[in-house]
């Protein structure tokens, strides 16, 4: 009786729904996937020939994954490293230009994949790419730059990832309490020294949940080894699964095969992950004494910082931006002449205003956004409390199946949403609310990560003392772990918020005739050939959502968040 | 009392989600729609239209078309339709592959969300091959010739498969002449192909062994066009690197993507300087069909009739390829029209994919 009274308490029902809801978004995708890769052809029994038209014959199987991991891998270290070091340096330090940090951590998250490798290839292309011609021809009589690499697709998804990195490690450092920072240097260790044995270690829950990130997410994207790796016949997983479902009749089996082995790899970099934070005591830094971060005075070195801040700036944003600009202003895209200079117009600008769906579709872009942040957020902040705090059995599990969404390629999950939402009585299929779902589910691994990461910080001597002092669960989870979890929450909000205004994989199987969103303008542009009109809509669309991202960390600061005049 | 309330309501909002799942499964199949287009189809061919514009007034005045049509195609389209006969036109728009798994979900569950669909030739079988689409019979037909004509689906317009090439780069003497040019060493690193052109590929093969080649020279020849070339993704993608002079040639393009890049004054063609083009110019069928269990039969109907009709001008007006005489319509002009092998293609697909997809990356054929 005291177990179902338990159960039936707020605190039961919320953390039940939580999880029930979560593990239903999750298992959906991955119930419709893997029946469709272990049936048999006959519809009747399992069967393993999927795997074998997958990786057997001349699959290149060997190359491919490869080409996968050293991608995914030299992305997520680069990412990483960049992301890692602009925090520290934005939040730990008194360097100059503060203000462009929030650009440099938004732009490149916002400009849609296909843009943003698009700008690289009219920089980067050995032959007739800017740098080469404008730049590196004229200076050194050498065009040194390959975009179309290996390291090339590094350097695109590394610079388009950092961002991730960026956000997650602001908050790790924003939470993290500097006096044993200081007690080190107190101690006579160097400033090395004290970011090698104190600083990094401390951070390590952050750092494993950015790198397990940007790694699943570099295997699971397309757009770069797309539009890059082709040209030299460099394959990943996603060309693969790409090739299967655009050929008729689909084979979902070998598409699902394909996202098994990605599963497979995730799944270990999960279990890898969560061992590296086994002994998750040692990382807890925000505990029941106060602390206010000092900056690091930079002193000699500032003006150095101060040019690498400005360089890094100008290589993420400014130059991608600066191309989708003259882009946009152009009738069709050719490399800088006086021809092309002298015909630039601002139609571009007006064809977009014109678009019937102009108005609309940023609204429910904005409306889902902000919707399967909210969700997203506050679903992951309480399971990942059943993770990290309690002994529940199967809390395992629930991690890793709220990992699972970020391989499933985008048309299979749409395909199974359609399925299920196609047979439900409830009005959901054909409205807003199935692109919400499926928003939800495909950013649940995003918001699990950023939640996990905050609170895998926290000491639980918080919530000790709060309930000692006679707080419900509720309150003490609504006054005192959310709070302190805040920068990691909103930081992940905003990665959700802006990311899910590109999503279009699954969106252009699941909206609705008059339900359009940007992602699906976008494409309906880049359909048309229209590069420069699509330019023009890039343009609008980063204006929009730093304008939109400002006013969330606005309204973060006034609701107690840490903001920079903090530091 | 408040934390109860909130209890039970979140208790509620569970038992919803729960039952919802296995809640079971409705067959909302309109078999009114069956009727409708009975009613049509039996009427002598002089009065079917007036008799679709009757009942299409009676559900509603809309429908809902899916389609691949660029945007800046179907928006056009669908807006001379609405003009014609005052009946709104909801479009959903999606590549082909889309529209035909969207369609094929639809069916399965018994909820047809379109009434008319327009897309590529291959997704058109399938969806016939899945009795998803229900045969025409009106006066319309008339003007289309017999190899745009299928079970229960017409061609509406035609994709031209051509080389693409930047007029910048490539100069009259070295214009390719001829589909084996594309495998000469002057081509080297200049060539692009597309890696989902396998129809392409299947039909400049089956061209090249029915006037006289060897399977081995074929073999050959494609060995060396894929040599040549680098594989890109998207047809609009490429002809916008083309445009821009970061690729010189492409195998193959659309030629109605050439024409609008080269109308918008970008410096591309797939004409010789002579104007006349002796490559064997396939064009590939995209048909429009009426959804079995639609909601707006009769609006379908009528859609089905217009496209082949008054929406052929519009298309031309678009500068597209209309699959019956338009006047006006230069889009064929200086191309060499070849047969587009329909049967070989719809029965073999897959095969013909895998082909491709093993020849662009160098590897050989299980089985070849």
């Amino acid at each position: 009786m005291r177990i179902v009274r338990s159960l039936l308490s707020f605190q039961g029902l919320l953390v039940g729904g939580a999880v029930v809801i979560v593990g239903y978004l999750a298992i959906v995708p991955l119930g419709y996937l893997i029946h469709d890769t272990f049936l048999s052809s006959d519809g009747t029994g399992v069967s393993f020939g999927a795997f074998s038209r997958a990786y057997g014959g001349n699959a290149q199987a060997g190359d491919m994954l490869l080409n996968s991991m050293w991608f995914a891998l030299g992305s997520a270290a680069l990412a990483l490293v960049l992301g890692t070091t602009l925090a520290y340096v934005q939040v730990r330090t008194d360097t100059p230009f503060k203000g462009l940090f929030f650009a440099a951590s938004l732009v490149p998250l916002i400009v849609p994949g296909i843009l943003y490798a698009t700008s690289w290839i009219f920089l980067g292309d050995p032959s007739t790419g800017i740098l080469n011609s404008l730049v590196f021809e004229p200076l050194f009589g050498a065009t040194p730059i390959n975009i179309y690499s290996v390291w090339g697709m590094i350097w695109v998804q590394g610079l388009h990832l950092a961002p991730v990195a960026f956000l997650l490690m602001v908050a790790a450092f924003r939470a993290m309490d500097p006096s044993l920072e200081e007690s080190a240097a107190m101690s006579g260790a160097n400033r090395l020294t004290v970011l090698r044995r104190v600083t990094v270690p401390l951070l390590r829950p952050a750092m494993i949940s950015a790198a397990l990130l940007m790694f699943v997410q570099s295997l699971e994207s397309f757009e770069v080894p797309g539009l890059l790796g082709l040209q030299n016949g460099i394959y990943v997983f996603t060309s693969r699964i790409y090739f299967v479902l655009r050929a008729y009749p689909v084979d979902y089996g070998a598409a699902g095969a394909y996202a098994i082995g990605l599963l497979l790899i995730a799944a270990a970099g999960v279990l890898l992950s969560s061992w590296l934070q086994r002994s998750s005591r040692n990382f807890q830094t925000v505990t029941g004494k106060a602390f206010r971060p000092r900056p690091v005075e930079l002193g000699r070195a500032r003006p150095f910082v101060g040019v690498a801040v400005i360089l890094y700036f100008l290589i993420t944003v400014v130059l991608p931006v600066a191309v989708l600009v003259y882009a946009s202003l152009l009738k069709y895209y050719a490399a800088p002449s006086r021809k092309a200079l002298s015909s630039m117009t601002l139609d571009n600008y007006r064809a977009v205003l014109d678009m019937p769906l102009a108005f609309t579709a940023p609204k429910n872009s904005l409306l889902l956004g902000v919707g399967a942040a909210t969700a997203v957020m506050v679903l992951t902040a309480v399971v990942s409390w059943v993770v990290l705090r309690t002994k529940a059995p199967g809390r395992r599990l629930l991690d890793l199946l709220a990992f699972t969404p970020i391989v499933i390629p985008g048309l299979v999950l749409g395909l199974a949403l359609s399925f299920v939402y196609l047979r439900m009585p409830l009005p959901i299929y054909g409205t807003l609310l199935i692109l919400l779902i499926s928003y939800c589910t495909r950013y649940l691994p995003y918001g699990m990560r950023y939640s996990s990461a905050a609170m895998a910080q926290m000491s639980p001597e918080l919530e000790e003392s709060a309930h000692v002092s006679g707080a419900s669960w509720f309150q003490t989870f609504r006054r005192v772990l959310l709070p302190l979890m805040s920068s990691g929450i909103l930081a992940g909000w905003v990665y959700i918020l802006v990311v899910s205004f590109r999503e279009l994989s699954s969106t252009i199987l699941l909206y609705s005739p008059g339900k359009e969103v940007l992602s699906v303008l976008i494409w309906e542009q880049f359909e048309n050939g229209q590069f420069t009109t699509l330019a023009a809509l890039g343009v609008l669309m980063v204006l929009l959502l730093v304008l939109l991202v400002s006013i969330a960390y606005r309204l973060g600061a006034r609701f107690g968040l840490q903001g920079d005049s903090a530091n | 009392m408040r934390t109860r309330n909130t209890t039970l309501a979140v208790a509620g909002l569970l038992v919803a989600t729960v039952t919802g799942c296995g809640g079971a499964i409705p067959t909302a199949s309109n078999s009114k729609a069956d009727g409708v287009y009975a009613q049509i189809a039996k009427l002598p061919k002089d009065q079917q239209v007036a008799k679709a514009q009757e009942l299409a007034g009676k559900e509603g005045k809309t429908l809902s078309l899916y389609t691949s049509m660029t945007a800046d195609i179907a928006t056009p389209v669908a807006k001379a339709f609405e003009q014609k006969y005052g009946i709104r036109v909801s479009v959903f728009r999606g590549n082909s592959e889309t529209v035909l798994q969207r369609a094929l979900q639809e069916g399965q569950a018994g909820k047809p969300g379109a009434d008319a669909v327009e897309t590529n030739f291959l997704e058109m079988t399938a969806l016939s091959g899945n009795g998803m689409l229900v045969p025409f019979n009106g006066s319309a037909l008339d003007k289309v010739e017999k190899t745009g004509k299928f079970q229960d689906w017409t061609a509406s317009r035609l994709n031209v498969f051509q080389p693409a090439w930047n007029t910048d780069l490539i100069k009259p003497d070295d214009e390719p002449q001829s589909w084996e040019d594309l495998a000469l060493p002057k081509y080297k690193g200049k060539l692009t192909l597309e890696i989902s052109d396998s129809d392409w590929y299947q039909s400049v093969t089956k061209w090249w062994l029915d006037h006289g080649k060897s399977q081995a020279e074929v073999d050959r020849l494609w060995k060396a066009i894929a040599a040549n070339g680098k594989a890109a993704k998207g047809h609009t993608t490429m002809m916008q690197f083309l445009t821009a002079g970061q690729t010189s040639m492409e195998a193959m393009n659309y030629t109605y993507i050439t024409d609008r890049a080269r109308a918008a004054g970008a410096p591309v063609t797939h004409l010789p300087a002579s104007g006349v083009s002796k490559i064997p110019a396939f064009a590939r069928p995209n048909g429009v069909g009426m959804i079995k269990g639609a909601q707006h039969p009769a609006a379908a109907w009528l859609f089905y009739h217009w496209l082949l009709t008054d929406g052929q001008k519009e298309l031309v007006k678009l500068k597209l390829t209309p699959s019956t005489k338009v006047p006006g319509d230069k889009s064929l002009d200086g191309l060499t029209l070849a047969p587009f092998d329909v049967k070989t293609l719809s029965s073999a697909t897959g095969t013909w994919d895998k082909k491709y997809d093993a020849l662009l990356r160098g590897v050989d054929t299980v089985g070849n």
